[in-house]
């Protein structure tokens, strides 16, 4: 390296070339890419790119975390709150209707208001307000921190697809997992530490998940998990060709010959990153077949969690969560199931009655395994729907104001924070713009979003750009 | 705006303060009321973004310096003083408007009708000047002292001790540097690893084991540079720099499905690998991809060089919505092409300067909409590699199809609609009933019969047009990427912004208005289109057409020495694994200096002497004792120079992914060297193209690529990081390609020596690593495959030649 001394404070690092921070964190990922686990490099860098400070100060994070991973689940398409936690009964009383307020710009045009027809009751000691569509996840209103005043900037499903993941509407930005990887690295050296099921693909696809200028290991793992036998779901996870005996013999030769190669070029710490990332490559068959393998989950277990694909993915992110992995996206479905233009309370119910056994067994799995105080569990869509109608039966996107909860890892449960108005149309009090969620969820991880930079193309990016506020009321 | 000022001075007469100068100086009383009851609700709801403490200045309002008052924000005057109504702040505190603060929620109304009543009051504030943030103006003068604005010249030599040691004038600087760190120079590295070097730097290749054992044989200097000349003559040559420029140019070869994509990626593609072999000058190589169509001589095969900026990344634009919106997605476009322009050509970070002035280096947001404006009045299109006039009746001919096509679908409904009508009319006619009902009906029969006919007609005739449209001579010719000489306007599409956008392309260049904060529906002053106020001794307007070729020329001239140098330092980079600017992208404040400033200057003035050529440049490197170096670190060089920083020795680099791919390839026998083309999938079985004719595709880059570290291909990208993952140990494990070329291997291998284990080992060594296997080697395979017979021993052998395929000697060269 040029230079080590780079002080024990935090240091941007510059994605752009062989500065000294890049080379430290260049040779820090090449040598920690692959036999150590991916300690986050932001961390390493703090420490000045000195491994036995680095070591000293891991965990990585700016400040105490509360949650240590996060787990994601992405209704994509766009649920509707007031069917769900933001009960508006204005929608029943000006039916039809089309007052003040009620009239904003969303993708296309639509009618007047339509009713929500589920009914709600009041859930837990907090009372939280939880529809009837979701009986099973109602008896955990008490862990749940409902947001009801999220807000995005743009109607489109590509572009609040982005927005979600990386920040901006824009294709050209790091995703949210990446950033986490980045800042914090992962906990399990055999697997990746950001990985997104969806059972077939979601909307826009890799670029959800992407690293973006930041280096190609922290990108998400897309799985598929439409089937669930491991070696279809991990890319080259088991081998054709050889037994694992036959493997491990032609692994032993493999490494023969690079040590033979490496007699003659001592003291080169890449040559030895790959050769530990080969063994780990060689572990990860097993330990990734576990990880990834839901049928060794008992009988009972699966019952809880109910069948079908959603089930089948929450099953999935606690094995996955609880082997270290730091970030895990389910998204619902293929494509955007939740993008109910017509027929909607048809559709929503199909859509509840798939969720609600899955994440009310999740939560209280988490929960009983110890995992849910340090494990942030985020659902919602990429925005909302509409009050009003569209084709009578059916709900237009709306970014305007809509819904998400959070439950675990370091949030206040039992409590909504902010207000829709009175339809559930626009977001009023206590507004969160995704940028704000952002920053609330890295902050919950121990990470400044505002310290969490990375020097691209001349400027230090973040994933909340030059916005975000942690939204301080709902932290426990 | 103007409204508002009139307003604010006719206030001004009656406002309860006097004005002295520029300046309102208010009462005490005032002034008390103001720290009372005002101050405290800033402090507590607005200075978070909107003062000298703010992280970021949010919105361009700075609530705790007076200047406020006349400078107002981004949005313009925040209050009319006396005059709620027409306040700004009152509006947004309100609710009321598009602006709404603060932006978390509505402040308390207690607090609301306080702040309105201040602003009924005159909303006196005192005279403070706060410090931070202070909003200078870009100083260029200043600006043009930095090293990376000077012209290049040749250097004077350094003395060095070791005078025999240099081959090249390179050599006295490096060597100069080597000597003040108190190091000395690694020995030449030896011959076989020499040419295994050369060969994969220059094609990207192994060298065949023949040319390996003649050239250790022949020890001559001589024996170098023929080599040398060889490699940089072959096509395989501009395969693998080509790839250097495709990373910078985001090449992709396909878009986004819901993209619009006219052109066919590979001309761009092809273009590239071409003029790398025919060491087109890099000034020229610059101009044509900028402005190959606008050059005095420009043929119609030059339209291919348009790639760079006629396949960068769009953003879909959804028409329904109001064009604020859209506008906002199309700023994102021209601000990408700009990153990408100036970063590529420049080294500078311009796009930093669309929301305010460049931080760090002498670049305004002035300069940034001078430039956007050339990119706002280029059309990405899709154009033929032959002339327009011959091109022309395709053109009219795909505009009608354009209406035509759609007409199809109503009109084959209308046909079958009247079928179907007439069937269930004429059905009743074969019934049992009454002849009064039978007569009802045949009159609208016979008029079905004639509006189906007429239908019918209608159909037939539309079909035959567009037969005959499609038989247009040159229909189907391809077309290229490219550009044309039309501005982009996102307008709204009816009254109402509920009506959704239009976009509209007019022939002829747009100035581009300076968008405050970035945002282009807030328009500022016009900036005629025009080059770097930096990098321009006087004031260089463009005024042909979209500026294109002007903006060419002003790279290549104005700026050459600037652009020359970042071209340098690229190859530079390419050849050592370190560049002498180690921020390839970014020859600004914020980027590295250059380790060596005196070579890259002598390098770059020589590289413009002669003719900007890339091949010049890359001989004198590669003639280089520097280049020619061993690998192996001195003790000392490890302790005191472990980054390198002074090429004391050579750099151990990874093959990236296309290397390792080619190599396997080319090992087995099965590479397939036919040049250019349309893309093939990547992991397509049986693909046996080299790694540079595999499908990019922009959103569904393959798995494959994604693991192994290839670049974004949505975005500029100076240069490849290497990582070591997990991931890519299962792909070597596991993956199609390494079963698939260890049993080609075996089968050659099987082929050439039919009955000799150990001089296949040997065999399998000179391919792969390009030198002999040593006894030991030898008996490590042998043992390997051990007495296994029949089918075991083939498999022992094909699990032995994919140990090969993934070790480290085949990965790493030295």
């Amino acid at each position: 390296m040029h230079d080590q001394r780079v002080g024990s404070r935090y240091v941007p690092i510059d994605g752009n070339g062989m500065s000294v921070h890049v080379l430290n964190r260049r040779q820090l990922l090449q040598q920690f890419g692959g036999g150590m686990g991916w300690l986050g490099a932001a961390a390493l860098l703090a420490a000045g790119g000195d491994l036995t400070k680095a070591a000293e100060t891991t965990p990585a994070p700016h400040f105490r975390p509360r949650a240590k991973r996060v787990i994601h689940l992405f209704m994509n398409g766009g649920p509707f709150g007031p069917d769900l936690f933001d009960p508006k009964p204005a929608l029943a009383k000006f039916e039809g209707q089309k007052p003040a307020g009620a009239d904003l710009l969303t993708e296309r045009p639509t009618g007047g208001l339509l009713a929500s027809p589920f009914k709600f009751r009041r859930h837990g000691e907090s009372g939280l307000p939880i529809s009837e569509l979701l009986p099973c996840l109602s008896r955990h209103a008490d862990d749940l921190c409902v947001l009801n005043a999220i807000h995005a900037d743009n109607p489109n499903h590509g572009p609040a697809l982005l927005q979600m993941n990386n920040g901006t509407i824009t294709p050209t930005r790091p995703s949210m997992g990446a950033w986490m990887l980045y800042g914090l690295g992962t906990e399990n050296q055999d697997l990746p530490g950001y990985i997104v099921l969806c059972p077939g693909r979601p909307v826009r696809f890799s670029i959800l998940w992407n690293s973006a200028f930041l280096p190609s290991a922290y990108q998400g793992t897309y799985i598929n998990h439409s089937t669930i036998a491991p070696e279809r779901m991990v890319p080259h996870l088991r081998n054709a060709q050889w037994d694992p005996s036959t493997q491990r013999q032609q692994l032993d030769l493999l490494q023969q010959m690079n040590a033979n190669h490496k007699t003659t070029r001592p003291g080169d710490s890449v040559l030895d990153a790959r050769i530990a990332s080969m063994e780990t490559a060689y572990r990860m068959q097993f330990e990734g077949s576990e990880a990834f393998d839901i049928s060794r989950e008992s009988t009972a277990t699966r019952e809880v969690y109910g069948s079908g694909h959603f089930a089948n993915g929450c099953l999935l992110a606690r094995r996955l969560v609880e082997r270290g992995v730091r970030f895990v996206q389910v998204y619902y479905g293929d494509g955007q199931p939740w993008d109910t233009h017509s027929g909607h309370n048809q559709s929503v119910t199909k859509l509840c009655s798939d969720i609600d056994q899955p994440i009310a067994a999740l939560l209280a799995d988490l929960k009983q395994r110890g995992l849910l105080e340090d494990t942030l569990v985020v659902w919602g869509g990429e925005f909302g729907r509409t009050p009003t109608s569209e084709n009578g039966n059916g709900r237009d996107h709306n970014h305007h104001g809509f819904t998400m909860w959070m439950a675990g890892g370091g949030v206040r449960g039992g409590m909504t924070y902010g207000e829709t108005d009175e339809f559930g149309f626009k977001a009023e009090v206590n507004k969160m713009h995704v940028h704000d969620l952002h920053a609330t969820i890295l902050h919950l991880l121990g990470l400044d979003h505002q310290r969490l930079t990375f020097r691209h193309a001349g400027r230090d990016f973040r994933l909340t750009d030059v916005h975000g506020h942690v939204a301080h009321e709902i932290l426990a | 705006m103007m409204l508002r000022l009139l307003l604010l001075l006719s206030m001004l007469a009656c406002a309860p303060a006097m004005v002295i100068g520029d300046d309102l100086i208010f009462s005490d009383g005032d002034l008390q009321y103001f720290e009372r009851k005002i101050r405290p609700i800033l402090v507590e709801h607005c200075y978070a973004c909107h003062s000298s403490q703010a992280e970021v200045l949010h919105g361009g309002l700075q609530f705790d310096d007076h200047r406020w008052r006349t400078e107002g924000s981004d949005s313009g005057l925040t209050v009319i003083a006396g005059q709620p109504a027409a306040s700004l702040l009152v509006e947004s505190i309100e609710y009321t408007g598009d602006l709404q603060m603060p932006p978390k929620s509505k402040l308390p109304e207690a607090e609301i009708r306080e702040l309105t009543e201040w602003v009924r009051r005159g909303a006196p504030f005192p005279q403070t000047h706060a410090t931070a943030n202070p909003r200078a103006e870009v100083d260029y003068e200043e600006g043009r002292k930095f090293w990376s604005f000077q012209p290049a010249r040749l250097q004077p030599l350094p003395k060095v001790a070791r005078a025999h040691w240099p081959q090249t004038r390179g050599d006295y600087f490096v060597l100069a540097g080597i000597e003040r760190a108190g190091l000395q120079p690694a020995a030449p590295a030896d011959r076989a690893t020499l040419i295994r070097r050369l060969s994969h730097n220059l094609t990207g290749l192994p060298p065949s084991p023949e040319d390996v054992r003649s050239f250790v044989q022949d020890g001559s200097a001589v024996a170098y540079e023929r080599l040398l000349d060889r490699w940089l003559a072959s096509p395989q040559y501009g395969e693998k720099w080509g790839r250097m420029w495709l990373d910078l140019a985001r090449y992709t070869d396909q878009t986004e499905s819901w993209l619009l994509q006219e052109g066919q990626s590979h001309f761009y593609r092809d273009w590239v690998v071409e003029a790398f072999n025919k060491d087109l000058p890099y000034d020229t190589f610059i101009q044509q991809q900028l402005a190959g169509d606008l050059l005095p001589d420009a043929r119609p095969a030059d339209l291919a060089a348009l790639g760079f900026v006629g396949l960068s990344p769009t953003y879909w634009k959804e028409l329904k919505l109001p064009c604020e919106v859209i506008k906002v997605i199309v700023a994102d476009e021209w601000e990408e092409r700009v990153d990408a322009v100036s970063s590529t050509f420049l080294g500078l970070t311009v796009a930093c300067a669309r929301c305010h002035d460049h931080k760090f280096d002498p670049i305004s947001s002035a300069d940034y909409y001078a430039l956007a404006g050339v990119f706002a009045s280029s059309r990405q299109i899709g154009r033929p590699l032959i002339a327009e006039e011959l091109y022309e009746p395709v053109r009219e001919a795909k505009a009608e199809l354009a209406q035509l096509e759609p007409k199809l679908p109503k009109l084959n409904a209308e046909v079958t609609r009247l079928k179907k009508e007439l069937e269930q009319v004429v059905a009743p006619e074969n019934s049992e009933a009454e002849g009064d009902e039978k007569t009802d009906k045949i009159k609208p029969a016979e008029a079905l019969r004639a509006e189906l006919m007429q239908a019918e007609v209608k159909l037939a005739e539309v079909n035959e047009r567009i037969a005959t449209l499609k038989a247009t001579p040159l229909f189907d010719t391809p077309l290229t990427n490219a550009l044309s000489e039309e501005s982009l306007y996102v307008e709204r599409a009816g009254e109402k912004p509920q009506d959704g956008t239009r976009l509209v392309y007019r022939p002829g260049p747009q100035n581009l208005p300076l968008f405050s904060r970035g945002d282009p529906n807030r328009p500022g002053e016009i900036v005629p289109r025009g080059f770097l106020t930096v990098l321009s001794s006087t004031p260089r307007l463009f005024t042909q057409g979209s500026g294109r070729l002007e903006l060419a020329q002003a790279i290549t001239n104005e700026a050459a020495s600037l652009a020359a140098r970042v071209l340098v330092n690229r190859v530079w980079l390419a050849h050592f694994g370190q560049g002498i600017v180690g921020t390839p992208s970014n020859f600004g404040t914020q980027g590295s200096p250059p380790t060596h400033p005196q070579l890259l200057d002598d390098l770059t003035a020589r590289f413009m002497v002669n003719g900007w050529s890339i091949k010049w440049l890359q001989r004198e490197i590669l003639l280089s004792a520097t280049w020619q170096q061993a690998v192996e670190p001195s003790p000392a060089a490890r302790a005191s120079d472990p980054g390198n920083r002074w090429l004391s020795h050579m750099n151990r680099r990874r093959h990236d992914f296309e290397a390792w791919r080619d190599t396997m390839l080319s090992a087995s026998g099965a590479l397939d060297l036919a040049i250019g083309g349309v893309a093939v999938n990547l992991d397509e079985v049986g693909n046996r193209r080299r790694t540079l004719y595999c499908l990019v595709h922009r959103r569904e880059l393959s798995t494959t690529y994604q693991i192994h570290d290839f670049p974004d291909p949505n975005q500029h990208s100076p240069q490849r990081f290497t990582t070591t993952t997990p991931l890519q140990g299962l792909y070597a494990l596991n993956g199609p390609l390494l079963a698939e070329q260890s049993q080609l291997l075996v089968e050659r291998l099987q082929r050439e020596y039919p009955h000799d284990d150990a001089t296949r080992i040997d065999r399998a060594h000179w391919l792969l690593y390009s030198r002999a296997a040593t006894d030991d080697e030898r008996q490590l395979g042998l043992s390997y495959l051990s007495d296994s017979q029949g089918q075991a021993r083939l498999d022992r052998w094909k699990q032995y030649a994919h140990a090969l395929l993934a070790s480290n000697e085949t990965l790493f060269l030295d």
